[in-house]
């Protein structure tokens, strides 16, 4: 792993309804390309020297409210953070609510769902290498059953997506799909196929991530799901889910040793993201974006915090993941195809948004933005808290394994089923951008 | 929920705002003198800089909307399989194509590059083919045996086209302060020719994949617009002129006003998808209802086809809808003093004659989002002589060959975080701004040349400027 330096820095933005931006230019200066530097150098101050984190977030960002913010009073530093998520009033007292302690009951919230997605991996790894150690139908299923037992923690975390958080960067590298199967090893109908069975291929982490979604976004060579592929194969049943034999990794045989580095390789690389991941949320860590997160105005943070959620719900998980599939007509249009395991993930992604909801997380019980919005409008908050009670019932209701529900006919029970959970998580994201708008936050899901 | 969006959306001038009125002489003066705003896509702008900048749907799309988009987006994202294939709805692939997808060439909804080492295959970019005269109506002359395009893949059992090389020759040159530069001029070959020989009247014109944001913009800024931004024959006398490609609208069955693809050649987004669907991937439709062989071609006929057409009209829909929806990233550090300066020196230099900073959609067709929309994508859509250097000689309708279209400036500062590099220009000879600047020739010499003669920190300065859109 090459030595890399990490700088947040604020890119400042003045703009309409739009968040300051905050990224992370990764800064290698033995290798990165010049034009990557030469960006970095341009939009970062403080990329010359690299020690620092520059930025200081969002700073006078309560002065503006959006309908005003264009024309950048917010001068010359280019750092300002100009309003942005936070929705202008013109009560002057609108708005004037301590969120500190939600504030930082999410920061901490992140950092043990990051930690605790790290462990879970690590757990897996173990269950990978002992898998690989002594290759046989009992460490396999193992090693499956470690992947299976580590995706909900990540799925909890995917409610920290979608405004400039750390994840945003990397995300790509870690749960990418769909998986263009034949990119990565054989196929059905194609035993030579992919980068394991190409000799001239380097099968380096540094050469696999490079080639992520380079060649095609369907080419993902590493994350959940590369992974999930190199421990089920493909998923070729219309009833179960794939059966790759343990002899593919068996060694010395055929390309089993490229199959063998292969797993290793992006199994390490997904334990060392995560772990990245939870490192950028610790709060006591000065130039973390934990430190940013906290330093930002109060609105700021808010409106990231519902944006997460509301984007997650009412874009991601409703649009993308499962509408599209109930378009398709295509039974393996899901995310977990290998594994038939998309239904534990739809559950995972829900618990993941209701906790930045509550605060709660794994026994441990935080001031959430539940009461917040509570305290300044309680039938909103109640509302919210109802949807999230109806979306869970409509997740728990999804057939499963879900691709049987994809294979049923157009007016079947399963697919009803599904439109429902479409319905209410519709209801949902309309719901959480309603609680954001009496938090002072512009919230960005499409409405009617 | 049927959805038309074949209606040519900027066919009207309605709703143009802040008075400014198509058809008037000062429209330009006009554009020219709105304020840049980060809000690069006004409404449909989203406020993001990752690998993920190009791929999100306009923030102002309404919930009927969404649905189709994310469909659509799946459409691009699909790798088409062959006929038959175990789904029905995915399959018909070629029997030629150049990629098997859409994002194959426009991965992550960015732009595409030349292979590094000019060794094909063509993953981003492709060739089209033709040679001299004109067809029935008033487009490129197809090869009788080659067809429009150069196919480097072909399915199974059929052969394909050819393979595509480049190779380069090093043009030193120096800016006014004496600093060196270099530029790479390519050379094109095609080589292991499956179908005879090209024959010596061959034309040939690169073109890389562009980006995928704002289209639906694009097509939303009224015909009007581009009539009051021509200046056929330089009536102003700056040395500018900016024409309109005159097109043929398969729809309509009738010539219309070209805005897409390098030369301007596709009318409008439903075509542009139809044309790349079948020629980039081979893919029919009911707009393209027999497959991409030439009578030349007999296996290639002979192959089996998918379901026809292999792209219903409810899909290609829906991916119009997406190339129409996708939003565009708002400018960064707009307020950095030297972004400012390089601004002024956009200006200053002549760039924005062609590369118009702001412009004004119409009513938005069929797409509420789209409508009377302040944008600032840095194109006229107009046709530019760019000089003999960059010159395809190959005409395209009405563009000359050395005609191009004014590509969008918007976005072009996120391409190396979307798609790891930052090749410029039609066929990506260009290694970043400055030597995309120093291409220039024709109607942009002038311009050019005052890039190459201003002092470093000025050259910077405008270079920074171009990196935050």
């Amino acid at each position: 792993m090459s030595k890399q330096l990490k700088i947040w820095t604020t890119l400042g933005l003045t703009a309409l309804g739009s968040a300051t931006l905050v990224q992370a230019t990764e800064i290698d200066r033995t290798n990165a390309p010049s034009f990557l530097l030469a960006q970095a150098d341009a939009e970062g101050e403080g990329g010359e020297s690299g020690t620092e984190a520059p930025a200081e977030a969002g700073e006078g960002g309560e002065s503006g409210t959006p309908s005003t913010a264009e024309g950048g009073e917010g001068g010359e530093s280019g750092n300002t953070g100009a309003t942005t998520y936070a929705l202008g009033s013109t009560d002057p007292n609108a708005y004037q609510y301590d969120a500190k302690p939600q504030i930082e009951a999410y920061v901490d919230l992140v950092y043990r769902a990051y930690e605790k997605a790290h462990d879970d991996a690590k757990a897996m790894k173990s269950a990978i290498e002992a898998f690989l150690a002594v290759p046989s139908d009992e460490t396999l299923k193992a090693a499956r059953q470690a992947w299976v037992a580590a995706r909900p923690a990540y799925l909890r975390t995917e409610a920290f997506r979608f405004y400039d958080g750390p994840i945003e960067r990397v995300e790509g590298s870690i749960n990418s799909w769909p998986v263009n199967e034949a990119y990565i090893d054989y196929v059905d109908g194609d035993p030579k196929s992919g980068l394991i069975n190409d000799p001239a291929a380097d099968l380096d982490t540094d050469d696999l991530e490079a080639l992520n979604q380079k060649q095609d976004e369907a080419d993902v060579t590493i994350g959940w799901h590369a992974i999930e592929f190199l421990l089920w194969g493909q998923d070729l049943s219309a009833t179960g889910p794939g059966n790759r034999p343990y002899t593919d990794y068996v060694a010395g045989q055929g390309n089993n040793d490229r199959r063998r580095l292969y797993l290793q390789h992006v199994t390490d690389e997904l334990v060392h993201e995560l772990e990245e991941l939870a490192e950028s949320w610790e709060a006591d860590e000065k130039q973390s974006y934990a430190a940013k997160f906290l330093s930002l105005p109060p609105r700021e943070a808010i409106g990231r915090m519902v944006n997460g959620m509301a984007i997650l719900a009412g874009y991601e998980f409703m649009s993308e993941r499962l509408a599209v599939a109930l378009d398709s007509g295509d039974q393996e249009d899901e995310q977990s195809c290998f594994s038939d395991t998309t239904k534990q993930d739809f559950i995972a992604d829900l618990e993941g948004i209701r906790q930045v909801w509550t605060g709660d997380s794994d026994g441990a019980t935080r001031p959430g933005l539940d009461d917040l919005v509570f305290n300044i409008d309680s039938a909103t908050a109640d509302k919210v808290t109802a949807l999230f009670a109806d979306t869970e019932a409509k997740v728990k209701a999804l057939g499963e394994p879900w691709d049987q529900v994809l294979a049923s006919p157009k007016d079947s029970p399963g697919r009803k089923a599904a439109e429902d959970l479409v319905t209410s998580l519709q209801a949902l994201s309309d719901g959480l951008a309603a609680a954001g708008n009496k938090l002072g936050v512009l919230v960005l899901v499409p409405k009617e | 929920m049927p959805l038309r969006l074949t209606a040519a959306a900027g066919a009207t001038a309605v709703g143009l705002a802040c008075g400014a009125i198509a058809g008037q002489p000062d429209l330009r003066a006009q554009l020219l003198a709105m304020p840049l705003t980060p809000q690069l896509g006004g409404d449909a702008t989203r406020p993001i800089a990752s690998p993920k900048s190009f791929s999100l749907q306009m923030p102002n799309a309404p919930r009927r909307h969404q649905r189709p988009f994310s469909f659509g987006n799946r459409l691009f994202n699909t790798n088409w399989v062959i006929a038959p294939g175990s789904v029905k709805s995915f399959d018909g692939l070629g029997p030629m194509f150049n990629r098997v997808s859409c994002s194959g060439c426009h991965t992550l909804d960015g732009r595409g590059a030349p292979p590094p080492d000019g060794e094909g295959p063509f993953d981003t970019m492709l060739i089209r083919l033709s040679i001299p005269g004109s067809d029935a109506h008033g487009g490129p002359k197809p090869h009788p045996v080659y067809g429009g395009q150069l196919s480097e893949r072909a399915i199974p059992g059929i052969v394909p086209e050819g393979r595509a090389r480049i190779s380069y020759e090093e043009l030193p040159g120096s800016y006014g302060d004496g600093t060196p530069y270099s530029l790479r001029k390519p050379t094109y070959t095609i080589t292991e020719l499956g179908y005879g020989p090209l024959g010596d009247a061959i034309l040939m014109s690169p073109r890389v994949a562009p980006h995928m944001i704002g289209l639906g913009l694009l097509e939303a800024v009224p015909d009007a617009t581009l009539s009051a931004l021509a200046d056929p024959d330089d009536g102003d006398g700056d040395g500018i002129s900016g024409r309109m490609n005159h097109v043929w609208d398969n729809a309509t069955q009738a010539s219309a006003i070209g805005r897409f693809g390098w030369k301007a050649n596709q009318p409008n987004l439903h075509q542009q998808s139809a044309d790349a669907a079948l020629g980039d991937i081979g893919l029919t439709t009911n707009m393209n209802i027999a497959e991409n062989c030439s009578s030349a071609q007999a296996a290639c006929t002979a192959a089996l086809a998918g379901e026809s057409p292999e792209l219903p009209d409810e899909f290609l829909d829906k991916l119009t809808l997406y190339t129409m929806s996708l939003g565009v990233p708002a400018q960064r550090n707009a307020e950095a003093p030297e972004v400012r300066r390089g601004e002024t020196l956009f200006r200053d230099f002549g760039c924005a004659s062609c590369h118009m900073p702001a412009m004004i959609t119409g009513d938005g067709g069929p797409l509420p989002e789209l409508a009377r929309q302040t944008i600032h994508p840095f194109t006229d859509l107009l046709l530019h002589d760019m000089g003999e250097a960059l010159a395809d000689n190959r005409p395209d309708f009405e563009a000359t060959g050395s005609e191009w279209r004014t590509p969008p400036l918007w976005g072009l500062g996120l391409v190396p975080a979307v798609n790891g590099q930052d090749n410029l220009l039609h066929d990506g000879r260009a290694r970043g701004f400055p030597e995309a600047i120093l291409w220039h020739g024709g109607e942009g010499e002038a311009a050019k040349q005052r890039f190459r003669l201003a002092p470093k920190h000025q050259r910077d300065a405008l270079v920074a400027f171009l990196k935050s859109l």
